[in-house]
């Protein structure tokens, strides 16, 4: 009986393994992108349109994106790393530059998401999303008025709190709230934040940097700091999700499309890159992830809910930063947040 | 046919492989140099290296991500723990030396010859003062504390399946051909649904509004909602659900061989249940058992996907360090050190086991 099965089941890999197809290798597109943030919709909208297979592959942090690229295991056309990242890859060259001539509908960009910091002349990355992390609050079971971060790490909500799962966001709250400026990452920053990162820390339930809203929803925490677009989709679905951009300033980030110097399919990922910036398919992408949509064409084609929803767009002028790059102090960040979890 | 030229003397000198028996294991030697010696190798060399600031290994000797695991506070535990384990033994022996009865006493009454019995309570206590001290240690990068930790969450998870996976495993042996073939189907089955997905479904059974939650306040036996996702409790399930036919599969095939007449024989000369059970049919399953206890325990020790999806992230087991140092923090350096430390750790028990083994 059980050799039987044994027996089939390897038939049953030996047989996939030798009829795996050939691909005809130029109709192709590896794409490398954050969970939770290109609709299905959209990549199989592409391949109809140019019969080019996309391979979808995710992940949950830049670091992660960083660590699998850099390992050449696998060929990546077109990445999905937010500013800080993009600054250091192309400080250590990994980037290829864009073609422009491939990108007619680069002009449908708003004009403040073409002159960045990290590409000032977008030699290198057309701007996917951008968004803030924020603090979220389940208004149901907290009546508490939540401003900042030191509202939401409090003795009284241990066990309820959810977090990205990421080194630098955690670093970046404490040093938010305690008035240090975010890209001032050195060894006397990182003292004065361990203390009240380890006080932080003891309180949160969750680390979650893929669905961060799925705990929220579960109802098995009531608070936390999440991206903006998962936040957005928690109001969407229920009011009582109310989303705060911390009073002592928040990150603000701003993912993009760019091509590893290595692709192998370089035209397919200019293609996409073009594909995405036409405004029907970037209001797609905005419906399923609602993040603050930098298409300027895409944004006319919104509801108004869409519009109005405060996770999203943000009113009023919010204290927002985006990351620069911190090179080796970002080893410095990770083994301090490692060191935290481990000596819990 | 090649067989029949063959003298009997060459068949008695094959004890060494010959060409053929090396052509047989090839596809072995191939799979253990490219999967287990080469990559085993890299994480070695890997250890001695560092990161540069985007992530990449840069090769240079040193001993830096090796210090990082050994605190210098170790030293002094793991001296402190031998003393207390020495100390117990040492007291042990003198008793039993100073009253000869003793020694016949333990051994009619555990079992055990008052060597082992006398190893058994020194490192017991050598293990409950290590513990006592790596907990109460508050310095950062505490890797001791998480493997123990990993260790006893790994423990508690096969004892349970030992208690679950024995009278299950028992019942399916004992039943019928018919019967047996369609409860090992069962038993096989969760396998064709992909690992993750079976740990993902129970997030929807433990969750605050999930299924058990509902079920119980529906029955009135609670009012508030459990707490079960995102604790220890919710990975020690979701390991014993996972592992428990790794379990099972081996003590079957144990229990399967059991000669009922030495069962039968046991009653007749007067046994009752408990002691036909402990004294005829554990020790003849006893080999299952143990393959049983290595099949759950040493990946459980290694484990971390279950504790991410049903822990949340937040209580590191060694596996969670380890996976998180090769994608998140990105030092490959740091987490082959750690790998490196646990090879070693497994190693030292493998052969201790075997030693112990080949006594018996």
């Amino acid at each position: 009986m059980i050799r039987k099965l044994c027996l089939g089941v390897l038939s049953l890999v030996a047989g996939l393994a030798l009829t795996a197809p050939a691909h005809a290798a130029d109709k192709e597109l590896n794409l490398f992108a954050w969970s939770e943030y290109v609709p299905q919709k959209v990549i199989d909208g592409f391949t109809k349109e140019t019969g080019i297979k996309v391979n979808y592959e995710t992940y949950a942090s830049n670091e992660e994106m960083l660590t699998k690229l850099l390992s050449g295991a696998a060929q990546y056309d077109l990445v999905q790393p937010s500013e800080y990242t993009i600054e250091a890859m192309i400080k250590k060259d990994l980037l290829a530059p864009l073609d422009k001539a491939k990108l007619s509908n680069l002009k449908n960009l708003a004009p403040e998401f073409t002159k960045l910091g990290h590409d000032p002349e977008m030699k290198y990355c057309v701007t996917w999303m951008a968004g803030t992390v924020g603090i979220v609050v389940n208004t149901d079971k907290v009546k508490d008025d939540i401003k900042g971060y030191k509202d939401v790490f409090q003795p009284k909500f241990a066990g309820k709190i959810i977090a990205l799962d990421d080194s630098r966001e955690l670093v970046t709250w404490v040093m938010n709230s305690k008035g240090l400026p975010i890209n001032d990452v050195n060894e006397k920053a990182l003292a004065e934040v361990k203390p009240t990162l380890a006080e932080w820390m003891k309180l949160i339930k969750v680390y979650d940097s893929d669905s961060p809203k799925t705990a929220l929803e579960n109802g098995d925490v009531t608070l936390g700091i999440v991206w903006s677009g998962e936040a957005a989709k928690l109001y969407q679905k229920d009011k009582k999700f109310k989303y705060i951009l911390p009073a002592e300033g928040a990150h603000m980030f701003i993912d993009s499309l760019a091509i590893p110097k290595g692709a192998p399919h370089k035209d397919n990922a200019h293609a996409f890159i073009n594909y995405i910036l036409r405004p029907e398919v970037s209001k797609l992408i905005s419906e399923e992830f609602p993040y603050t949509n930098p298409n300027a064409e895409a944004r006319k084609l919104l509801s108004p809910e869409e519009l109005a929803n405060p996770a999203s767009y943000p009113a009023g002028t919010p204290k927002l930063e985006l990351f620069h790059d911190i090179g080796k102090a970002s080893a410095e960040v990770d083994k301090l947040v490692t060191d935290l979890k481990s000596g819990q | 046919m090649a067989l029949e030229y063959r003298t009997a003397n060459e068949f008695v000198a094959t004890n060494r492989p010959g060409k053929r028996g090396w052509l047989l294991m090839a596809p072995l030697l191939t799979w253990l140099i490219a999967f287990v010696v080469a990559p085993t190798a890299i994480m070695f060399v890997y250890s001695f290296c560092d990161r540069d600031d985007i992530g990449q290994v840069v090769f240079t000797f040193n001993l830096e991500n090796y210090k990082r695991i050994f605190v210098p506070e170790y030293g002094w535990i793991i001296l402190q723990s031998l003393m207390a384990g020495g100390a117990v033994a040492g007291f042990l022996l003198f008793g039993l030396k100073a009253d000869g009865s003793l020694t016949a006493a333990i051994r009619e009454k555990t079992g055990f010859g008052s060597g082992s019995f006398v190893g058994l309570l020194a490192a017991t206590a050598g293990y409950l003062v290590m513990r006592e001290r790596v907990f109460a240690l508050t310095t950062g990068g505490n890797f001791l504390k998480i493997l123990f930790k990993s260790v006893e969450l790994a423990g508690l998870s096969t004892i349970i399946c030992v208690i679950i996976g024995y009278p299950v495993a028992y019942f399916i042996g004992r039943a019928s051909d018919n019967a047996r073939n369609k409860l090992l189907m069962l038993i096989m089955i969760p396998f064709w649904t992909n690992f993750l997905i079976r740990t993902y479904a129970w997030i929807t059974i433990l969750k605050a509004e999930g299924l058990l939650n509902g079920l119980l306040i529906y029955a009135k036996v609670i009012s508030e909602p459990l707490p079960l996702l995102y604790t220890p409790t919710a990975v020690i399930i979701g390991t014993v659900y996972a592992y428990l036919p790794f379990m099972i599969l081996p003590i079957y095939g144990s229990v399967e061989k059991l000669d009922n007449s030495l069962v039968e024989a046991a009653f007749d000369l007067g046994a009752g249940p408990v002691r036909a059970f402990s004294n005829i049919i554990v020790p003849l399953t006893r080999p299952g058992i143990v393959a049983g206890i290595l099949l759950v325990f040493v990946p459980a020790v290694g484990m971390f996907a279950i504790n991410d999806v049903l822990g949340g992230k937040r209580d590191p087991l060694i596996g969670n360090v380890i996976d998180q140092q090769f994608k998140q923090a990105r030092n490959m350096p740091f987490g082959s050190a750690l790998g490196i430390i646990l090879l070693l750790l497994f190693a030292i028990a493998f052969f201790l086991t075997l030693r112990k083994e080949e006594k018996n």
